[in-house]
């Protein structure tokens, strides 16, 4: 017996969240609900609040909420510290990954890998098991295993520095992953090898949000919503025919409509 | 300068040669080496006692020395050596030897254990202690007090471990290691130089280090002082490089109440490289002062130098690093990278300084002070891992520019362990996987 989707409670349930950074307001009042199976595709034009909505979620420091709230699992979401909300299921895939040398990828992705298990109640793996559970994310990722003895992004170029977020992103299993610009930067054989990660994530169990300037991404990874942000607001929500349409008509159109 | 500080100054200086006058005659050596004593006697009065207001003492815990009650070396033991280590045993639980080297203790200045064939008397030893200058005049105290010391000829390869340790009997005393160290051409040596000490109240270590490396010769320098936090730990070292010599240095601080090291090194050769890599933390009230000058004397002379100091708490750690490329040195190379990292109330200072007199010169020299970067904090945190582990990974992996050249595994675990007793909250490397 299935239950019909409004019955089911949502993973991420965002209500008129308004937030600033820096002393300016840069959410103006968000509402998104985003149910468990579901891949929903955020866009907007430079500066119209994507990125600050992904760190608000993920509980960056400097991003000051100012009303609204955030349920994750009916739990409030705001209320907990970001190493809290990373082991509860939520993943930001970081749109300008931080090079960290002389913290090793594998030392990195173990430590984050078991912080999560615990949470889960599950037995942290040893050595050998996380091995052979990274090398099968590694080749997914086309990323040599010579990498994993490298510092975290160490001289990684950009394309490397996406893929290595969507490796983390596969071993770590979150409920719900939050892209952010996974995509910019990429050329189209790192585009594809970046979607493919993300497709093999996906299922019924799982959420994907991605945060995306250009519709590229979407003919790779297909949302089944598309919502488009302006001023730090969502001022149209759809299905995929929203991007193709954006990408006909222009950032302009949507922004005419959020100043209206 | 007030009145007060100058009497305070005179004071040190006057206490230094009264306690010297009063054992001068008790102190072991021949004639040459009673000279010898008194011309380094004569040379501190000359120079004076280091104040705070010259540039080159200015983070140095000069005051700590004035709370010295005084200069002696501890007495004598008339006792044989497996009765005194036996007695340091009891006080003190010595670092398990490392396999490989052969183990020399000196117990408050004193040889107490181990031998090795390339020991040799002082007679047959080439290098002349240096005149010191005034940067390293605290040098002069080793010169002035020591009674023995440990002299190395090196011939062909070797592998050398020196503990010098300062047990209780040294507490309200002073200790004089000295280490006098000639490489001969093409040998090799892997030397790990330790200070350490039983808990004793106020006491100075004031240790000498003389270094010559011959054409071609390679050293490897481990110098870990992990001295009392009661203790002052004045530390003067000179090495000077031939033709095509070697010499790296990995030196991790941690000990002392108050510490300075003053040391020279000259590339007197055409083709010499030093590399000096370096770790200092402190916490508590410690002050961690390093001055090290570089001379490049000859063409196409390498120096690498590598810093990474954390103060934490409101302890001091000042770093100085001179690098001076002179007219006849062309072809060389220098590269420093000086970083800290304050915690707390703490304090650093790193002072790069490239002097370079000739052009054909490749240098670049780099110094940055701050806290913990808060973006890497927030990727860590971001990936679930608790806030104390990610504080904790993102010190170790500051001080792994450094421990990672510490190529002996045992000796680069316990080199991490010393740091990971300095950093409040922060577990062993080895426990945070």
């Amino acid at each position: 017996m299935s239950m019909p989707a409004s019955e089911i409670a949502p993973l991420l349930d965002v209500k008129d969240l308004k937030a600033r950074v820096g002393g300016q307001i840069v959410l103006n009042g968000i509402s998104l609900t985003v149910r468990t199976g579901e891949v929903h595709a955020i866009m907007g034009p430079n500066g119209s609040g994507k990125s600050t909505l992904a760190y608000v979620l993920a509980g960056r420091p400097g991003y000051e909420v100012l009303g609204g709230s955030a349920q994750f699992e009916g739990h409030d979401l705001l209320s907990l510290a970001p190493e809290a909300r990373a082991r509860a299921g939520l993943f930001l895939g970081f749109q300008y990954p931080v090079e960290i040398p002389g913290v090793n990828n594998a030392y990195l992705l173990k430590a984050a890998l078991n912080a999560a298990r615990r949470e889960r109640g599950q037995p942290e793996l040893d050595a050998f098991e996380f091995l052979s559970l990274v090398r099968a994310k590694t080749q997914l990722m086309h990323i040599d295993d010579s990498f994993l003895g490298r510092g975290v992004n160490e001289g990684f170029s950009g394309g490397e520095k996406k893929r290595n977020e969507i490796l983390q992103m596969l071993v770590l299993e979150p409920k719900l992953s939050l892209l952010d610009e996974t995509d910019s930067g990429l050329d189209i054989d790192a585009l594809k090898v970046v979607a493919h990660g993300v497709n093999s994530l996906r299922s019924p169990e799982r959420s994907i949000v991605l945060v995306t300037h250009y519709q590229r991404l979407l003919d790779h990874v297909v949302p089944d919503f598309v919502h488009v942000l302006a001023r730090g607001r969502i001022v149209r929500s759809g299905d995929r025919s929203l991007a193709l349409e954006l990408e006909r008509r222009g950032y302009d159109w949507v922004s005419g409509q959020a100043a209206a | 300068m007030n009145e007060a500080t100058t009497a305070m100054r005179a004071g040190v200086l006057d206490r230094v040669l009264r306690d010297y006058r009063g054992i001068a005659a008790d102190l072991p050596g021949d004639a040459g080496v009673r000279a010898a004593r008194a011309r380094a006697a004569a040379r501190l009065a000359e120079l004076g006692w280091p104040s705070a207001r010259d540039e080159q003492w200015r983070y140095t815990n000069l005051r700590a020395f004035e709370r010295l009650n005084t200069f002696h070396p501890p007495a004598a033991e008339e006792r044989d050596a497996a009765a005194a280590l036996a007695a340091l045993q009891a006080q003190i639980e010595l670092p398990p030897a490392l396999p490989g080297f052969e183990r020399l203790i000196f117990v408050d200045g004193r040889r107490t254990a181990g031998t090795h064939p390339m020991l040799v008397a002082p007679a047959e030893h080439a290098a002349a202690s240096p005149v010191w200058p005034a940067e390293q005049r605290l040098g002069l105290l080793a010169d002035m007090f020591a009674s023995d010391a440990a002299r190395l000829k090196i011939r062909g390869e070797a592998a050398i471990e020196i503990l010098f340790v300062s047990s209780a009997r040294a507490a309200n005393a002073a200790n004089y290691p000295r280490l006098e160290l000639r490489l001969e051409p093409n040998s090799q040596l892997r030397l790990i130089e330790r200070h350490l000490g039983a808990a004793a109240p106020a006491s100075l270590i004031a240790c000498n280090v003389n270094i010559e490396l011959a054409r071609n010769a390679v050293l490897t320098h481990y110098r870990l002082q992990q001295c009392s936090r009661d203790s002052i730990f004045a530390d003067t070292l000179s090495a000077r490089l031939e033709e095509q010599a070697r010499y790296s240095v990995r030196s991790i601080a941690v000990g002392g109440g108050s510490a300075r090291t003053s040391a020279s090194i000259e590339l007197a050769g055409r083709g010499a490289s030093a590399a000096w890599q370096a770790i200092a933390v402190g916490r508590g009230e410690q002050v961690h002062d390093i001055a090290l000058k570089v001379e490049h004397a000859a063409p196409d002379t390498r120096t690498e130098e590598l810093f990474r100091g954390i103060a934490d708490e409101r302890a001091r750690v000042a770093f100085s690093g001179h690098i001076r490329i002179g007219a006849s040195a062309p072809g060389s190379q220098a590269r420093q990278s000086l970083r800290g990292l304050i915690e707390g109330h703490a304090e650093i200072d790193l002072r790069p300084r490239l002097e370079i007199l000739t052009d054909d010169v490749r240098a670049s020299h780099g110094a940055t002070t701050g806290r913990l970067d808060e973006d890497l904090l927030f990727y860590l945190l971001a990936r679930g891992i608790d806030r104390l582990t990610a504080r904790a990974l993102l010190k170790w992996a500051f001080l792994g520019d450094v421990l990672r050249e510490i190529e002996l595994p045992a000796l680069r675990a316990e080199a991490e362990r010393l740091a990971a007793g300095q950093l409040p909250d922060v577990p062993p490397l080895g426990a945070l996987s």
